[in-house]
């Protein structure tokens, strides 16, 4: 054998081994083991119920997606905070309009919808001045969290506000058509779902297909990425809107599945928690489930730690950040020894 | 044509003949007795038994990876070797740091330097000087930095910034500072690499200065013309092990050096005749073309230039003459400001990578870890940037598909290209480089952008990438070559464009032309 236009023979050569391999495997039984052994010893010790825990993770993972996505594309997404509220503005703007005419099954797609396009639209604005005017991003989108939760209390504050909630800035009370359905008597809620098949979703995109290989280019190397002729802005802008558009869902799940009216400080600080239950893991979207669990866990556990425990509410960040700078210390460690 | 680099480097002016009497009759500076060092599996050193001689210039010749660089770093004390003994001035010593080896009189010349760009000659002099609590010394020092460049003839301007100088003058900006930090035994690690011809010229003229000063001069090299034109003795490195020991070079003909190099004897580089082009489509075609580099400042200015399919045109040119921006434009990674460009037929003054590649354009990059290893993907994963053939399958890409076609590529197995499912980021030097030339000669380019390709690979490799290079160019692809080696745009180019300062200033056939008249062009001075 032979190349047609060189004319060099072709020798043989071992086959490579295949091309991937899966350290996920591993990965996934350590999540395991912490999940029964946080259910069977820990959550009975220290009083927390696991039902607390799912529906704080919720939120966690949709905030984290939004940090993963625009990870793989070399992008810090800091405003999961900011896309949260926006979103939830958006998502109860819809229900204020629509809301009392429609059912459930047209109302829940419309809001989904709206969430979404509600996270977009914040993000958007980032990832517009990143690719028009190389505006970082991480500083933008940081910046956007101060001005989200403003235009949110506008609303709650003004137009929006209950007649009949006393003077409380409150929207007016969803009707049920637009609540996310619960399972049996318990609290646990559509979006929990929603959540993982979010996660599933990410990981099929950013590790399966054509495009989540564009991204892990532009984002190991851009410069490599424009020389193959990758539309490197392009693909960026995605990342960071669909980082957003994520956030949103959560903002939507939020104040459909738990809150049931708009309120300020709805899910305050779960966007910096999703950002670190995202680097806990390096960004891989279906450790961020086991991250965000192990993180909501603590912040329920917060909870008892201050009625049974007598310590302040804020011990909960003190015990989050142990848990973050222990997982990275140990990798910074792992790496050196390879390295 | 035959290969340059075993050619006779011509004479050499002012230089007292060197002999073994001469110079064994001076005392041992530095010596080494069985010196080995390990890094995992690699025994990179194993047993080196040296003599550095006060009053002469000592080649340490070996490929890369053959040791000398640890054997460096040994002696200046940047790793420590496992087992064996350093001597200086006779007495053992430990050489544990840099600071030791500072202390004990020995200095190191980094091959890519150690000088902070945006600071003047005498700040990084300072900073490399032992600190007298908060002063700094300027007037003093700025007497000695005079004092040193008359008694040594270099050419030094204690107030120019690092990032003005040439890249001959930064080196002798270091040697600067080991002298007046009090060197009396001096490594210069591959110190010939990024000089133009004159630039050596003037490096050689030193370093014979610094020997009959009565330092111990220790050169690090690859290249057999600086052992023949600089050097006392040699020794030769192959493996980790000391081939040659300490031998006056006129004795050894330049056969018995490159088989102590290599290990056995290399074939000659075989050029074939330039058959006529597949179609008279020129592969490159600028006309009067002007490239903006950073800071609106214009880095190509007027450049004409066509590359013919089949030929080699060769650009020569001190660094930063605009060999990079040429590249870039190349490769269409850069817009053009003025004048006309098309490659393969095609108009690209746009600037669209996209584009260019699938014209048929290849291109091997300046410092692919910079600007094309991409962290976490492996070998088969970069050779989906490219021309190759990338199959679709499900959602993704067909791997195994690529996988296969890259197994069937020749280059692949010449070039002996790492294991697909290794992560680039994880490859040494020389094995990115093979990656990447393998990736540009994928799929028979009709254009290739080859800037500096034998960068970092060994000699047999180097051997290889030339062949390619040539094989491909007779099997009608067009290649611009940009080297930082004369002797291999020499040997490869069948036509030579030299740039200075942004503009062509001359094209020349390398049959008929000397290489100083090359050299005087690229410093800017009429041939």
């Amino acid at each position: 054998m032979s190349s047609v236009r060189t004319g060099l023979p072709v020798p043989l050569r071992p086959t490579a081994k295949r091309w991937t391999r899966h350290p996920a495997l591993a990965r996934a039984l350590g999540w395991g083991v912490f999940v029964v052994v946080a259910i069977t010893i820990l959550f009975p010790t220290f009083d927390v119920s696991l039902q607390d825990c799912l529906i704080r993770a919720t939120p966690f993972v949709f905030c984290g997606l939004a940090v993963a996505v625009p990870a793989r594309a070399g992008l810090v997404n800091i405003g999961g905070e900011g896309q949260f509220a926006f979103a939830m503005v958006v998502v109860t703007a819809a229900v204020l309009l629509v809301g009392d005419t429609l059912g459930a099954a047209v109302l829940i797609p419309l809001l989904v919808v709206a969430g979404l396009f509600g996270g977009m639209l914040w993000s958007g604005i980032a990832a517009l001045l990143r690719v028009t005017v190389k505006l970082n991003e991480a500083l933008c989108t940081l910046l956007l969290n101060f001005v989200a939760p403003l235009v949110l209390a506008y609303f709650v504050f003004g137009p929006w506000r209950d007649r009949s909630s006393f003077n409380l800035p409150v929207s007016k009370v969803f009707p049920d058509a637009a609540r996310l359905p619960t399972y049996g008597v318990t609290q646990l809620h559509l979006g929990i779902v929603f959540a993982i098949a979010a996660a599933i979703a990410v990981w099929v995109v950013l590790d399966l297909t054509r495009w989540g290989f564009r991204a892990r280019v532009v984002g190991g190397n851009p410069e490599a990425a424009r020389r193959a002729g990758l539309p490197v802005n392009r693909i960026a802008f995605a990342a960071l809107v669909a980082g957003g558009a994520l956030a949103g869902l959560g903002g939507m799940v939020e104040v459909t599945g738990v809150e049931g009216v708009l309120r300020p400080n709805i899910g305050v600080g779960f966007g910096y928690i999703g950002f670190l239950a995202s680097w806990l893991v390096g960004h891989r979207p279906l450790d961020l489930l086991g991250s965000s669990f192990l993180l909501g866990s603590i912040s329920v556990a917060g909870d008892s730690l201050q009625i049974n425990a007598g310590l302040p509410s804020t011990s909960v960040y003190v015990l989050m950040a142990v848990v973050l700078l222990l997982v990275l210390s140990i990798r910074g460690v792992a790496t050196r020894g390879t390295s | 044509m035959e290969d340059q680099r075993q050619a006779d480097p011509g004479p050499v002016q002012g230089m007292p003949e060197p002999g073994p009497d001469r110079a064994m009759s001076h005392p041992l500076a530095l010596e080494t007795r069985g010196l080995s060092k390990r890094f995992g599996e690699i025994q990179a050193n194993d047993g080196i038994d040296l003599e550095l001689r006060a009053r002469e210039i000592h080649a340490i010749l070996g490929e890369n990876g053959a040791g000398k660089s640890v054997l460096a770093k040994t002696l200046y004390g940047v790793s420590v070797p496992d087992e064996g003994t350093i001597l200086r001035d006779g007495r053992e010593v430990v050489i544990d740091s840099p600071a030791k080896g500072r202390a004990l009189g020995i200095g190191l010349v980094f091959q890519d330097f150690r000088l902070i760009p945006a600071l003047s000659v005498l700040e990084n002099v300072l900073l490399s000087l032992p600190t007298h609590g908060m002063r700094l010394r300027r007037r003093a020092v700025t007497a000695q930095i005079g004092d040193a460049a008359e008694r040594y003839g270099l050419k030094i301007r204690p107030r120019a910034r690092i990032r003005d100088l040439s890249m001959g003058e930064r080196q002798q900006v270091e040697i600067l500072k080991l002298l007046l930090s009090g060197a009396r035994v001096m490594i210069l690690d591959e110190p010939t690499s990024l000089l133009a011809p004159q630039e050596v010229d003037a490096l050689g003229r030193v370093l014979r200065e610094l020997r009959n000063e009565g330092l111990a001069l220790a050169l690090i090299t690859h290249k057999l013309v600086d052992v023949r034109t600089m050097c006392d003795r040699v020794t030769v490195l192959r493996g980790g092990v000391v081939q040659v020991r300490g031998l006056d070079p006129a004795g050894l003909d330049d056969a018995k050096l490159v088989e102590a190099v290599v290990g056995r004897h290399l074939p000659q580089l075989r050029t074939r005749p330039r058959q006529p082009p597949p179609d008279d489509t020129p592969a490159l075609e600028a006309v009067a073309i002007d490239v903006e580099a950073e800071r609106g400042r214009l880095a190509l200015t007027g450049v004409g230039l066509t590359v013919a399919r089949g030929e080699i045109v060769g650009v020569a040119g001190v660094s930063g003459s605009g060999q990079r921006e040429l590249a870039d434009v190349a490769l269409g990674l850069r817009r053009i400001r003025a004048g006309r460009l098309s490659i393969l037929g095609r108009d690209v003054s746009d600037g669209r990578p996209a584009k260019v590649l699938a014209a048929g354009a290849a291109g091997v990059s300046e410092d692919p870890l910079a600007t094309d290893v991409v962290r976490g993907l492996t070998v088969t994963e970069h050779m989906a940037l490219s021309r190759l053939e990338l199959r679709k399958r499900a959602l993704g890409y067909d791997w195994h598909a690529l996988e296969r076609q890259v197994d069937e590529l020749p280059e692949a197995s010449i070039l002996k290209i790492a294991d697909g499912a290794r992560q680039v980021s994880t490859l040494s030097g020389g094995n990115v480089q093979r990656v990447m030339l393998c990736r540009a000669f994928a799929r028979d380019p009709g254009f290739l952008v080859a800037a500096y390709p034998t960068r970092g690979l060994d000699l047999a490799n180097v051997m290889a990438a030339q062949e390619l290079l040539i094989r491909h160019a007779r099997a009608g692809a067009g290649v611009l070559l940009m080297s930082e080696d004369l002797d291999e745009l020499f040997l490869l180019s069948d036509r030579i464009v030299v740039l200075h300062a942004g503009r062509v200033v001359a094209s020349v056939d390398p049959d008929l032309t000397e290489r100083h008249d090359v050299g005087s062009l690229m410093l800017g001075l009429a041939a």
